[in-house]
């Protein structure tokens, strides 16, 4: 049991992983929804980057407070404007296009730092085991009952209007116990395995144990629940800016249809009314439809079988 | 007798968990910025009743019997008064509690059994049209963004086509009309209740069909399955009898996971419907300062989805005798 | 025995009393991606009533597939190529649906591997039992199954205050008492034994073995009983059959196929088998891989793991050589011993 041995085993389970991973992208491309989800999400991407060009173009297309001097209400679309106006007279296509900004700043931030958070917490109760184990665990369940929209709205009274980032935050706080569950029975079952015992014969460290053994190989695991996170952290923050408790000062599509609604046009105005929630509806469908491609490539037994016997 | 033991020990659990929440929310109150006493007690109230509540509530107290009181005031069903109501509050949430219920129990079993029932036929005619749309259809209705669904089911049936009444959960003249019995009262109800009802109805349905499908489909493949074939089954029989029986198994699991979830679809479904229940009064106390409405709306939602997990794992062990024996 | 009869197309055969179970050059393939995978090619035997007939043969071999064929629960990408079965005169694979769902444990019925999931996980095992029988006889009452059920438990040796309890709760012995309890409810003539005693642990399987075969005299059942280990098979049947790469390649009598087997394959699976009594040998494991189904050779199949291989095996067809009137071999080379 020299210090070879644990080394070689390393590496051969990094090439393993890189294998793994160029084998898991040609089964993903090939699923429907994989590609589906890509080309939305490449689709939302986009609006986000060109989020930015409007408002070059000219000041009255700034999304939250560029107004049209001649228009002061909300009108149908026009040439001047691709989606019409909304009551105070600003443009709703740049503001759709900021939106999808928003959107996947809140998604991927909130969801990553559940993932973190998760993965964290998951590999240190599948590793420590015992009474470690137990404690977060039963804390992940008191998380997971919370309604995290709830809470928020609780805290939003408390500490009265939140900024975007603060919601972020919350949100990201509140969702890892599902990532952790799955993440901890890996480790579980990983932990068994020869090559950790080999590891800790070796004289390697816990923490070092857990870094460069174990993480690699949970991963993708954690990977494939940021896909989900993304649509609960994205679902999440346009419910509270819908409601009335979201940043004033960032243009949402939860806010767009907010302001449709208190101001009372959502019956008059369909062009106002149906582009956010059809972004919010398909930007989630993309995610959701990625997560299920990706869970296809983790887990062999869902993809299409073999025939024969 | 099991099963005994395992509805103690799970009852137990939710009031160790509760405990914990009430004890967090007592400590945010706390801690939040500003005075505890202006959160509690309304400015507008006379210097004279003013006192009493903070006598009542504890509020002028230390920390630690402030923390006696405030529990103890929670088993008295005490929660001082709503500041926008004028009235106490255990009697404006008692009130709105059993619309809660009906909207969100209803909604759940309609969509868990539907899913169920659609997921086996899904999964039956696996790479049929049949399933192709319906798991099509059923991607889609989960990932809709629920509040403009709301407003889009508003809009086109009780705007557009009028079948339907906008708000509320019961129209003026059958509530106030004396000769109006209890069947004509529920019925109006149940018109009202259609569509928040279905709103909620389409965005749960989804999950519950997929994981019907997918796990309908791993469960014919089982060993058992082909016994129920081999002893002479018809295929329906082993459909139904052996392979649904078994599948819909985690499709309980699945709704007794996503019941946070529920519930904060249940409160924005109140809220664009103006149905009064719990969660919107959640909000609306939120966005009027009405902070011991707040409050204690939100520790009544939290006890509800508490009870609902603990009703949902019962109901799993009483359906898979591999937990109970 | 029960009165149901099942009508069927084929014209029943000039009655041969004895006759129970007819194979007549069955093939049955799998579609697969690779192509059509032919995991039977043309197998052909007997089974009287009253007797029991072992099928052997390495995982692959086909066996199973017979057995699946038999019972009409072949998979969605099986299909029968050719052959005929007949059943107490009558072709199966002319029935349908419908006709050979009322055969199906009414007639022919199937143990399956101990270790399998075998039993529906969330029904009490009475009631998996009572519904075969009511399936069957649905003028009885819930009540006289369960008697029913009763004496079953008593003929397996399976005490009766179990029969309430939920499969989960059975040992793995105890299980497949359960389940042989199951495929004698309906009292069949012929039970199809798909690897009963694999993942059993040997003591076990000396009572389960031991068992069946009284039960089987008792009764005067017929017994398919398809197994990788011959040293079982030979144990329990009257006459072997043994399978190589989708075709039967040796049969006879136990005494014969075992005491002096004709083909090379024969030979080399009983000489892979620990003996405790005779000389201490050398184990000597069979060497190389089965053949490709899809696309099997033109001579024997055996060829390239033969001992007594030569260069004009792989050409010629191998027929069917008579080492004596009820023992019979496919070998090219296997001329009268």
């Amino acid at each position: 049991m020299a210090n070879g041995q644990p080394t070689r085993d390393i590496r051969a389970q990094r090439s393993h992983w890189l294998a793994h991973f160029m084998e898991g992208w040609s089964v993903f491309i090939q699923n429907p929804l994989g590609k589906g989800g890509i080309v939305l999400i490449v689709l939302f991407g986009l609006m986000a980057v060109c989020s930015v060009i409007p408002p070059w173009i000219d000041p009255m297309y700034r999304p939250m407070t560029g107004v049209d001097p001649d228009i002061l209400c909300s009108t149908s679309p026009s040439l001047r404007h691709w989606l019409g106006t909304d009551f105070m007279g600003r443009d709703i296509f740049s503001q759709l296009l900021a939106g999808a900004r928003i959107a996947f700043m809140v998604g991927v931030s909130a969801a990553f730092m559940t993932v973190v958070l998760g993965t964290a917490i998951g590999m240190t109760a599948g590793y420590m085991g015992r009474f470690v184990d137990t404690l977060l665990m039963r804390l992940a369940d008191i998380v997971m009952v919370m309604p995290t929209l709830l809470f928020v709205l609780m805290l939003s009274a408390l500490f009265g209007q939140l900024n975007i980032w603060t919601i972020v935050l919350i949100i990201g706080l509140f969702r890892w116990p599902g990532v952790s569950r799955v993440i901890r029975s890996q480790t579980l079952s990983l932990k068994q395995r020869p090559f950790i015992e080999a590891a800790r014969v070796a004289g390697a460290s816990h923490l070092r144990i857990i870094f460069r053994h174990i993480m690699p190989n949970v991963l993708p695991l954690s990977f494939l629940y940021m896909t989900f996170r993304v649509t609960s952290a994205i679902t999440i923050e346009a419910a509270l800016a819908f409601l009335g408790f979201g940043d004033p000062g960032t243009v949402s599509w939860g806010m767009m249809l907010q302001w449709v609604w208190k101001t009372g046009h959502m019956f008059r105005a369909p062009y106002w009314l149906l582009p956010p929630g059809i972004c919010i509806s398909l930007i989630t469908l993309s995610f959701y439809m990625l997560g299920r491609a990706m869970d296809e490539v983790l887990d062999p037994r869902l993809r299409k079988e073999e025939e024969g016997s | 007798m099991e099963l005994k033991r395992f509805i103690f020990r799970r009852i137990i659990q939710v009031v160790v968990i509760f405990f914990i929440i009430l004890t967090a929310l007592f400590l945010l109150f706390r801690l939040a910025p500003g005075d505890p006493v202006d959160r509690m007690v309304d400015p507008t109230m006379t210097p004279e009743d003013a006192e009493r509540l903070v006598a009542v509530l504890g509020l002028d107290q230390p920390l630690w019997t402030q923390y006696t009181v405030y529990v103890k005031n929670f088993f008295r069903g005490e929660f001082g008064s709503s500041f926008h109501y004028g009235q106490p509050v255990e009697k404006i949430l008692w009130a709105r509690l059993p619309n809660t219920i009906l909207l969100f129990t209803t909604s759940i079993l309609l969509s868990a059994l539907v899913g169920i029932a659609l997921g086996k036929v899904a999964a039956w005619r696996k790479g049929s049209k049949v399933d192709t749309w319906l798991t099509i259809g059923s991607l889609v209705t989960h990932t809709v963004f629920l509040p403009w669904l709301a407003l889009l089911l508003i809009w086109i049936f009780s705007y557009r086509l009028g079948w339907f009444p906008i708000t509320g959960i019961i129209s003026e003249e059958v509530w106030l009309d004396p000769d109006a019995g209890f069947m004509r009262k529920a019925l109006d109800v149940g018109y009202h209740m259609v569509l928040p009802l279905t709103t909620l109805f389409l965005i749960h349905v989804g999950a519950s069909l997929l994981v019907m499908r997918s796990s309908m489909l791993d469960t014919l493949k089982e060993d058992y399955i082909l016994t129920a074939r081999a002893k002479g089954l018809t295929d329906k029989e082993v459909r139904n009898r052996h392979a649904a029986r078994n599948a819909a198994l985690p499709v309980v699991t699945g709704v007794g996971l996503s019941l946070a979830f529920s519930i904060n679809g249940g409160a924005l479904t109140e809220t664009v419907f103006t149905w009064p229940g719990i969660g919107r009064e959640l909000v609306f106390a939120v966005s009027h300062s009405d902070y011991p409405l707040a409050q204690a709306a939100f520790l009544l939602i939290a006890i509800v989805v508490l009870i609902s997990n603990v009703v949902v794992d019962v109901l799993y062990a009483y359906l898979d005798p591999r937990i109970r024996y | 025995m029960n009165d149901q009869r099942a009508r069927g197309h084929g014209q029943p055969e000039k009655t041969e009393p004895d006759v129970l179970l007819r194979v007549e050059d069955l093939s049955v393939g799998y579609r697969t991606r690779r192509g059509l995978m032919r995991a039977v090619d043309g197998v052909s035997f007997t089974l009287n009533r009253g007797r029991s007939l072992g099928l052997v043969g390495e995982s692959g071999c086909g066996k199973t597939t017979v057995g699946m064929t038999l019972m009409g629960l072949l998979p969605p990408n099986g299909q029968v190529l050719g052959g005929r079965i007949l059943f107490r005169g009558e072709d199966l694979l002319l029935k349908t649906e419908e006709e050979m769902r009322r055969i199906r444990w009414n007639r022919i019925a199937m143990i399956f591997q101990a270790a399998m999931n075998a039993l529906n996980p969330v029904q009490r095992v009475q009631a998996q039992i009572a519904e075969a029988i009511r399936t069957h006889r649905p003028e009885l009452s819930e009540q006289d199954a369960l008697k029913q059920v009763e004496g079953l438990f008593q003929l397996v040796n399976l005490p009766k205050n179990r029969m309430r309890d939920y499969p989960h709760q059975y040992s793995g012995g105890m299980k497949q008492r359960a389940i042989i309890a199951m495929a004698l409810s309906c009292s069949p003539d012929l039970i199809i034994a798909d690897e009963p005693t694999t993942a059993l642990d040997v003591i076990v399987q000396h009572q389960i073995l031991e068992e069946t075969r009284t039960l089987q005299q008792d009764l005067g059942i017929s017994i398919l009983f398809i197994s990788h280990d011959i040293a079982i098979v030979a144990d329990v049947c009257h006459d072997i059959g043994v399978m190589y790469a989708g075709q039967l390649v040796e049969y006879g009598s136990r005494e014969e196929v075992f005491g002096d087997p004709g083909h090379f394959y024969t030979q080399a699976l009983l000489a892979s088998y620990p003996t405790i009594t005779g000389e201490k040998r050398d184990l000597i494991p069979i060497p190389g891989e089965t053949p490709s189904l899809v696309t099997p050779p033109a001579g024997c199949r055996f060829c390239d793991r033969c001992t007594a291989f030569e260069s004009e095996c792989r050409l010629v067809t191998p027929a069917w050589v008579d080492l004596s009137p009820t023992h019979r071999v496919l070998c090219s080379r296997c001329l009268s011993p």
